[in-house]
């Protein structure tokens, strides 16, 4: 009898929901044919085990190794195309996710890889930046700079050596889309960094990822000595060289100019910019250093072409966008929609409401840096235009949700410790600023702290807002800043009696 | 039994040798000599720094910037809590102290029998799964204080 063919991702936190466990207890039966696919995102209903089906393929959702029969008789299946949180996505960049295995690269190619680099072949390299600059495709490591532009200037900027760098140090907490797509679509990465390297004319990249993505690592080394092997990494007459480099668990090095002096092995300092990396980057040369969901998007553009890209979105914020569900929500998972619809629309969509006994008190929005937004602030549409004027950012597309049992003075000190430990330290506002800023609010904490103190706070933070180097010291008062605005009350009853207001 | 870790020492140093035109990696050679040796000692900066013609204050800066390089031997299974937004949002704090009161030891410590180190780790990607522990290298997720008990005994040896 043929063995039954079921899919299960072998992604990590699909192995953490219990895929791993599942796939052990499987391993032995003659009669599964397990393939081991990249992850849907719906991590909530993993373990997931799919089966083809006429109809398309059949999921079983919250999978124990007991369940085999009924899925092995294809009883109480649902078709996956029709659970919701997957259905209500508009798919592009993680359209080969849960369907392809990572590292088969024939499945890759038969999904439509590589087109994207073959168009890319058969243009100039000026045409190519005129593609994305149609695109009006901008960073999506949080910057949100115009892309083209970084490739225009590192094309134009005369070297002997050029370089193309993926940033795969994704720091901020509650984002895990790189490690996804590093881990389920490894072939989208190298295609769009040799698609980069194509049209700047660089000679080498490298993919700087961070000592916590272990399995990530692992998949990119092996796919790119795949595609080399395949000679898909020649360009120019050259092979265009991949190494992975992996960093050791400083949060700044994420910042583009500290994870240049990272990969050239020293302390992850921030420098001082200009000059910019596309000028000046690695070793002095020009580089572009873009989010690895920056490169990932890339090969759909040349292969559909940018106009394709544009016609999604908002005015200034084209395309889709990668959102990372986390926190206390039911539906935690990556959804990938236009830019456009509002954060209350997203979590009404997607996130399946709270957990049981939970009640929602706030969302975060962009990382540990991002701005905290409450009940009555939700109906912020998702782009980055709206987010810049409320003062907020989107960041790498983390949504955190906590609850009711969330104290807003112990995650605010949370917060700035976090910036005091992770500072670089080469500039005072930042240096100085987020110890001071975790100082003032252990004393809060501590019941020891005065009205002044929330003064202080707002002083400080309009400081380290206005002086510091990085976006780390420049964005760190916001989430404290906005715990304190939206909820001033829990700041104000710890404050000491003597001399607090109430 | 002390002269292993020095030998795998030089043989590490030999393998990063930096070859001109390259310019020595001083991170990347450190986090081959952890891998090889476990740790990175203090006493060895002198000797890295010669091998890869830099100063003594490169390597050991260097060394203290990165959380992830350790200077002391660490206990035979690391314990990660992570503390990440998400993570923290979904109690991973009552995991922490779970563990802390199971092993009576602070964040950055060794239990005295050199078992357990407990660490706390700033986000995996395991958001959508969290409360995350990493133990020994393998990630859990979805945790409980309640589990502790049970992730940590087979590798109470």
């Amino acid at each position: 009898m043929k063995p039954t063919r079921l899919y299960l991702a072998n992604d990590t936190s699909a192995r953490a929901a219990g895929a791993g466990r599942l796939a052990d207890a499987w391993k032995e039966r003659p009669e599964v044919q397990l393939v081991r696919t990249s992850a849907r995102g719906a991590f909530y209903l993993e373990p997931i085990v799919e089966q083809d089906s006429p109809q398309g393929r059949l999921a079983w959702i919250n999978v124990s190794p007991d369940d085999f029969p009924r899925i092995e008789s294809g009883l109480e299946g649902t078709l996956i195309d029709s659970i919701p949180f997957l259905r209500q996505q508009t798919r592009h960049t993680f359209a080969n996710f849960g369907v392809t295995e990572p590292l088969a690269l024939d499945e890759y190619q038969s999904q439509g890889g590589f087109k994207g680099l073959i168009t890319a072949l058969n243009l100039s390299p000026e045409a190519v930046i005129e593609e994305i600059k149609i695109s009006r495709l901008r960073g999506r490591g949080g910057a949100a700079f115009p892309v083209w532009t970084k490739w225009q200037i590192a094309r134009q900027t005369e070297a002997d050596d050029k370089y193309v760098v993926a940033n795969a140090d994704e720091g901020d907490a509650g984002t895990y889309c790189d490690r996804m797509i590093m881990e389920g679509d490894p072939f989208r990465l190298i295609e769009g960094m040799l698609i980069c390297a194509r049209a700047i004319g660089a000679t080498r990249g490298y993919i700087y990822c961070r000592h916590e993505y272990p399995a990530a690592a692992a998949t990119m080394r092996t796919a790119i000595r795949k595609a080399m092997d395949e000679g898909l990494l020649d360009l120019n007459g050259a092979s265009f060289e991949i190494e992975v480099i992996i960093g050791a668990g400083s949060y700044v090095c994420g910042e583009e100019t500290a994870l240049l002096e990272s990969l050239e092995g020293r302390r992850g300092v921030v420098r001082a910019k200009p000059p910019y990396p596309a000028v000046a980057g690695l070793y002095g040369r020009p580089t572009i250093v873009s989010n690895v969901l920056t490169f990932a998007t890339i090969p759909n553009i040349l292969a559909r072409g940018g106009a394709w890209h544009a016609s999604m979105g908002t005015e200034r914020s084209r395309g889709t966008i990668a959102l990372q569900l986390g926190g206390r929500v039911k539906q935690p998972g990556l959804v990938e929609i236009p830019f456009g619809r509002t954060l209350r629309q997203v979590l009404e969509q997607f996130s399946g409401g709270m957990v049981p006994g939970s009640r929602f008190k706030a969302v975060q929005v962009g990382g540990p840096l991002g701005s905290l937004f409450p009940e009555s602030n939700l109906d912020i549409p998702i782009c980055y235009d709206a987010f810049a004027e409320a003062g907020a950012i989107l960041g790498h597309g983390g949504i955190v949700v906590y609850d009711q049992d969330t104290d807003m003075v112990e995650l605010s000190r949370h917060f700035m410790a976090f910036t005091a430990d992770e500072s670089c330290g080469k500039c005072t506002p930042c240096r100085v600023g987020s110890v001071r800023g975790r100082e003032i609010l252990e004393r809060i904490q501590a019941g020891q702290g005065r009205a002044e103190d929330l003064e202080l706070l707002h002083d400080l933070g309009d400081t380290m807002k206005a002086a510091s180097l990085c976006a780390l010291g420049g964005r760190a008062p916001y989430p404290v800043l906005t715990a304190i605005e939206h909820f001033p009350k829990e700041f104000r009853s710890k404050l000491s009696a003597f001399g607090g207001q109430q | 039994m002390t002269a292993r870790p020095k030998s795998s020492l030089e043989e590490v140093l030999e393998s990063c040798r930096p070859v001109p035109p390259a310019k020595p990696n001083i991170l990347q050679v450190l986090l081959a000599v952890q891998e090889a040796v476990g740790y990175v000692p203090t006493k060895h900066v002198p000797r890295i720094a010669q091998v890869l013609g830099v100063t003594d204050a490169q390597v050991a800066g260097v060394l203290s910037y990165y959380p992830d390089l350790r200077a002391e031997s660490p206990g035979r299974c690391v314990i990660g809590v992570c503390m990440g937004e998400s993570c923290t949002a979904n109690h991973g704090g009552r995991v922490l102290r779970a563990i802390q009161d199971l092993l009576s030891i602070d964040v950055g410590d060794m239990t005295p029998n050199g078992r357990f180190t407990l660490d706390k780790v700033y986000c995996v990607g395991n958001c959508a799964v969290s409360p995350t522990v990493i133990v020994g290298g393998e990630l859990y997720g979805r945790v409980t204080p309640s589990q502790i008990l049970s992730i940590l005994e087979p590798r109470n040896k």
